[in-house]
């Protein structure tokens, strides 16, 4: 089913959809082209596949194109991605040749005639180079955190990112210093997606029958894979503190089989640590379980993200979005989403987790209001209508390099 | 007849796109020397955007400095300090600019030690470009005026009540001087510009506005109907004394 604009209208309110619909009216016409280097799987092609159609039917003809890749090119961008994250990679000159060899190939292929060309990430950054045949501007869309990175890539990134015309960031904290504009655009979430719309409660009650959760005690859950850097078993840790003093259930859900060589190890330890505790429910859900993550958050009395590293955290998002308390760790993109006491509770350890179980449970007003309002910051930043809103802002702000107040 | 103003009044409506500058602050005195230079736009972003974000949690959070002295570097007599400035006093970033950094030399200069705040709690000078547009509200009269006033947008009042203010240098909010240059109604341009935007929502604003407007639209319809009856009761009395002027000029010329 297409998703349309005026769909979100009930969720954002009429007038956000009227200021979308008068701002694309000044750019209506233009062309936009984004790049990216996979059409499914991921973040990035899930943005892309939402908000594409809608710039289309506000007018602004905007296409998709996807660059082309072997083994040995994603190879190379697998590794230069972590190295950009700060993990320790070893890095060969003739990595540098084969990532330059492949965007070559594609901007041969490939025409850039648009307006604007917005390059996602950095697997295609280097078609940049075709800057000089058109009269478009280019935009570098870089969707890691790049605040630490391995300073031999980002260097050799940088002498392409330096040839944009702007750049976009996901946080504040991964601004660099660089002599183009960087826009600033938080990630988002769909409300009208599988994984965050709302479900009639039978379909909540299917859920937990379909996984054998009973419903008769509050549930505190945490959706993520089975990594060691979500700390799953920090969070049975801080379960089992809570418990001393309330009754909860726990529920653990992450995905699968991934090609991640560490999931197994953690997901055995993880199930050591739960031990025979029936209330203790770990579940490794098959792909495209999206529906069944939706109405395990919605079943959830206080949902919880104690990861150790994390990038924007958008579970954060979805767990706010549900209306229901987030504790969170203060590392990443969580603080964005998280004001301690406000809008969640913000933990530093499993202590800090165990305490705040206690006291949401404790105090189901005070955990209605920070659902409440976590909700209204989810509703006010970050849902994919306000993507679609930043693209054009930038459109038009493109127009006028430097200004800090434009009148259209 | 209502009163018709001088000039109308549009609505224009005003979206903002934040920007990264790249400075970021670990601590006071590299926070204290980047306030110093930094564009003007991102001081107008750190004092605004907590509000207009966190509108549905009202007076809670006041601006992005004090935040970050109370979260970050754990200085919160600094950041009551820095919560307490009233950005209505005022008319331009320069002379705010001026004021938080006396209020943080001042603090600095009791400290004898200052704080570093942990990696990833630094303070990251944003700055936001506001994109203004006219909406399709024009209006003349008061009551046209309210009418719109229902149906704009939040960000149409923040950037009349915001924008126009410290951007544009204007030393009232734009709805006030409308009412007062144009209207001629300076008593509720004054009243609607004591209006503390800072510790209501926006809706909050909007419902008080249209409260201050309600009153005086009755009060004008007092007034209205006070000037039908008055004129009628000197019609009837003129229509009365040229009777009675004609009974005594029939007399005299009886006579």
């Amino acid at each position: 089913m297409t998703v349309r604009l005026s769909d979100y209208a009930r969720i954002v309110g009429p007038g956000v959809i009227e200021e979308i619909e008068l701002l694309a009216r000044k750019v209506r016409g233009r062309r936009m082209k984004m790049v990216n280097s996979t059409a499914v799987g991921g973040g990035v092609a899930e943005m892309l596949a939402k908000t594409v159609p809608i710039f289309n039917e506000l007018g602004i003809e905007t296409k998709w194109d996807v660059i082309k890749g072997a083994d040995s090119f994603f190879s190379v961008t697998k590794s230069f991605h972590n190295a950009l994250h700060g993990m320790k990679v070893d890095i060969k000159n003739e990595m540098f040749d084969i990532f330059r060899e492949f965007n070559e190939m594609n901007a041969r292929e490939m025409t850039f005639d648009e307006d604007l060309i917005v390059i996602h990430d950095p697997q295609p950054a280097g078609l940049i180079e075709k800057k000089a045949e058109g009269k478009g501007k280019w935009v570098w869309r870089c969707h890691i955190d790049v605040s630490h990175p391995d300073m031999r890539v980002w260097d050799f990134l940088k002498q392409y990112i330096e040839k944009y015309d702007g750049s976009i960031f996901s946080s504040p904290s991964f601004a660099k210093t660089l002599p183009i504009p960087q826009f600033l655009i938080y990630p988002a979430i769909d409300p009208l997606s599988d994984k965050n719309r709302e479900l009639p409660s039978y379909t909540v009650d299917r859920v937990l029958k379909k996984y054998n959760i009973p419903g008769n005690k509050p549930i505190i859950t945490q959706i993520s894979r089975f990594d060691r850097l979500k700390d799953p078993t920090g969070v049975i840790e801080a379960y089992k503190i809570a418990k001393r003093h309330v009754d909860c259930r726990l529920i653990l859900a992450g995905g699968g089989a991934t090609d991640d060589p560490e999931a197994g190890d953690v997901l055995a330890r993880v199930k050591e640590r739960a031990g025979d505790d029936p209330d203790v429910h770990i579940l490794t859900l098959p792909p495209f379980s999206d529906l069944e993550i939706n109405a395990l958050q919605r079943a959830s009395d206080v949902i919880i993200q104690k990861s150790i590293r994390e990038g924007f955290g958008l579970t954060v998002s979805e767990g706010l979005w549900k209306g229901k308390p987030v504790i969170g760790s203060a590392v990443g993109g969580i603080p964005l989403q998280i004001k301690h006491n406000l809008t969640g509770a913000l933990v530093y350890s499993i202590e800090g987790c165990a305490y705040q179980i206690r006291y949401l449970l404790s105090n189901p007003d005070f955990a209605t209001k920070l659902g409440t309002w976590g909700k209204e910051l989810i509703r006010e930043k970050f849902l994919i209508t306000r993507i679609v809103r930043n693209y054009i802002l930038m459109l038009i702000a493109l127009d006028k390099p430097g200004e800090s107040i434009i009148e259209i | 007849m209502p009163d018709v103003a001088s000039s109308s009044f549009t609505f224009y409506t005003s979206s903002n796109l934040m920007e990264l500058t790249g400075q970021k602050a670990r601590h006071l005195k590299e926070f204290v020397e980047i306030l110093k230079i930094i564009d003007g736009a991102s001081i107008f972003c750190h004092t605004h955007q907590a509000f207009r974000e966190f509108h549905f949690a009202k007076g809670i959070f006041t601006n992005d400095f004090a935040y970050w002295a109370a979260e970050a570097i754990q200085e919160e007599d600094l950041a009551e300090r820095l919560a307490s400035v009233d950005i209505r006093d005022f008319v331009d970033i320069r002379s705010l600019r001026e004021r938080l950094i006396e209020i943080i030399e001042d603090y600095l200069g009791e400290k004898n030690e200052i704080r570093i705040a942990p990696r990833g709690k630094e303070f990251h000078f944003c700055k936001s470009i506001s994109i203004a547009s006219r909406t399709s509200h024009e209006v003349w009269t008061l009551s046209e005026f309210r009418d719109a006033l229902k149906k704009v947008g939040d960000r149409s009042l923040f950037y009349h009540f915001f924008d126009a203010r410290l951007r544009l240098e204007r030393s009232t909010n734009d709805f006030s001087n409308w009412i007062e240059s144009s209207l001629g109604k300076p008593d509720l341009a004054g009243k609607i510009e004591k209006l503390d935007p800072y510790l209501f929502t926006l809706d909050g604003i909007r419902e008080r506005m249209m409260e201050l407007i309600d009153e005086e639209l009755r009060s004008e319809s007092i007034d209205e109907m006070l000037k039908d009856r008055t004129l009628g009761v000197i019609s009837k009395m003129k229509a009365a004394r040229d009777i009675l002027s004609k009974i005594f000029r029939k007399k005299k010329e009886d006579k």
